[in-house]
């Protein structure tokens, strides 16, 4: 664990190296840009106005297909969504909404917190492990570590996120799917 | 161990003010004063008086929890602040005018440098409703596990536009001015203040102060539920296992329970999940063991509920007093569970649960037992 982290692009050599470094093996990765094909974040349906949760269903959907071999059935998959800043697209928008006196569009409410995409990337991929959400790297590796020592997982798939007002002005995000090197065999809480 | 806590709510600041709010069995909703709702369709919330302010009342909140553990200054700076807050709150309206955003991990530094504590191994959960419970869940872990001495959770959410506007679009508000979890003719949820603080540590770090502790984290569970982006499972499953870890790792049975702080939402799809949940993790004892949602009472404090439902759960049970599920009606044939009505129930209970469940189907479940 270390103190607060300033915000850099992210770095998917970096993150490898960080998941070592908490004690963790890396199943498989992902990042988004990763070619120059990716200019625009495939839509998500029922997810609007922001790309903070059609990037994140993107780098995770990347990172479970690149998976090692199939899964082993009653593997327990964590969920850790790691943000500095959150959806900032969509509280901007809610904001400014409230500021006008307006009425939010209800789609807003159901992606008012970045569990919502977890949600569906868990129903999408069976991940029946804790959905957690924090706002440094180190954290997020930490908590993937403790969930699989404690027996709640088996394995956790760590997703960052930074949307392009939070950073250099692009929209970034990685994956990695994690578990400890020691770990083979499913858990069946 | 948990030896110091802190608390504010809408019944007002102070755990003992908190204790005989929920114990007086009347809810604290009432029209919202603190900003204009005339454009939603919801009016209620359960809000304390003026507009206090989150990052002060944080602050305020950290150091009494400290102060209450009587946490020297040199304890304090080795300590970590696990922080569970929606965000920085504001982060929306500073982007829009092009001004830069400290964001969470910033807000909660600056908790953590206000109150003296680490600056290291700070954290900050936004998972919605289980943040707070998480993070308790992640304290206790990590000093069973030896990773850390001592931590200080803290959650806060105050009553604010965003998050008002944002539900009542939802139409999940209940228009009736009243929480009724697991009763017929519930209307929904209402949002309510909470920031609360504890003082997580290990038995051998509060005897080594001599600091006498409140209550036990006995055990954590925490389960998803991979069903859908912000329904709950509907048959329970995700917050069944968390129950079944957390009771496992407390070394307890279903029936040893005296008593469960449900989520107990209040809303159509979620009190049924729930019950659902309990009847297939503790099975028969669901019929004996007494349960409330004190959300029904101070309201649903989103980041900030696992920790103010925490600090409720401890209080009655270090009591022996119960606090009621309000706002009931009525039998709710989904949602057979032997709820607290009418009055405060007396209890001798040893061992409470303390239950969240939010968006994404992620839940925890907390047991504490007298020390």
């Amino acid at each position: 664990m270390t103190g607060p982290e300033p915000l850099a692009p992210i770095s998917l050599g970096a993150l490898l190296a960080a998941a070592t470094e908490a004690g963790l093996r890396a199943l498989s990765a992902a990042a988004w840009p990763e070619e120059s094909a990716d200019d625009e974040v495939p839509p998500l349906a029922g997810f609007i106005e922001s790309a903070f949760s059609p990037l994140l269903a993107e780098v995770a959907a990347r990172a479970l297909r690149r998976r090692p071999g199939p899964t082993v059935p009653g593997t327990v998959t964590a969920i850790v969504m790691v943000t500095a800043f959150g959806d900032t697209a969509s509280a901007t928008r809610v904001a400014a909404a409230v500021d006008a006196g307006k009425r939010v569009s209800p789609l807003l409410f159901f992606q008012s917190v970045p569990n919502a995409v977890a949600g569906y990337l868990a129903a999408r991929w069976d991940l029946t492990g804790p959905v957690v959400c924090v706002s440094g790297m180190s954290a997020g590796l930490g908590i993937a570590a403790l969930l699989i020592d404690d027996g709640d997982a088996d394995e956790a798939l760590v997703i960052r996120i930074d949307l392009a007002g939070a950073g250099d002005g692009l929209d970034r995000g990685a994956a990695l799917l994690v578990t400890r090197p020691d770990r083979n065999v499913p858990i069946t809480a | 161990m948990v030896t110091g806590t802190a608390v504010r709510s809408a019944y007002g600041p102070g755990t003992e003010t908190l204790l005989s709010g929920v114990l007086s069995g009347r809810p604290a909703f009432a029209p919202v004063q603190r900003f204009d709702v005339s454009a939603r369709r919801a009016r209620f919330a359960a809000a304390m008086a003026g507009s206090p302010q989150l990052d002060a009342e944080v602050a305020h909140t950290i150091r009494e929890a400290c102060d209450d553990a009587g946490l020297a200054a040199s304890d304090r700076a080795r300590t970590p602040l696990f922080l569970a807050v929606h965000g920085d709150p504001a982060a929306p309206r500073a982007a829009a005018a092009g001004r830069p955003a400290p964001g969470p991990q910033a807000f909660a530094a600056s908790a953590a440098h206000a109150c003296g504590l680490a600056e290291q191994d700070l954290r900050c959960y936004m998972s919605a409703c289980v943040a707070a419970s998480s993070a308790i869940g992640d304290a206790a872990a990590i000093i069973a596990r030896g990773l850390a001495d001592r931590v200080v959770v803290a959650g806060g959410y105050l009553v604010e536009p965003d998050q008002f506007a944002l539900f009542d679009a939802g139409r999940v508000l209940a228009g009736d001015g009243q929480v009724r979890p697991f009763s017929a003719g519930r209307r929904g949820l209402l949002l309510g203040d909470g920031v609360g603080a504890v003082v997580v540590e290990s038995g051998e770090a509060a005897r080594a102060r001599r600091a006498l502790p409140l209550v036990r984290i006995a055990g954590w569970g925490r389960g998803g539920d991979a069903y859908h982006p912000c329904q709950p499972r509907p048959d329970g499953q995700g917050l069944a296992r968390a129950i079944t870890a957390a009771l496992r790792r407390a070394g307890a049975v279903a029936a040893g329970l005296g008593y469960i702080n449900a989520h107990g939402s209040g809303t159509a799809a979620s009190d049924p999940a729930e019950a659902n949940a309990l009847r297939l993790a503790l099975g028969e004892a669901t019929e004996t063991v007494p349960v409330s949602s004190t959300k029904s009472l101070h309201g649903q404090a989103l980041e900030a509920s696992g920790v103010l439902e925490l600090i409720v759960t401890l209080l009655a049970l270090r009591k022996g007093m119960l606090p009621v599920n309000a706002g009931y009606l009525g039998a709710d044939d989904g949602c057979g569970l032997r709820l607290v009505l009418d009055e405060p129930l007396a209890t001798d209970a040893e061992l409470a649960m303390s239950l969240n469940c939010a968006f994404g189907g992620a839940n925890t479940a907390l047991v504490v037992g007298l020390p």
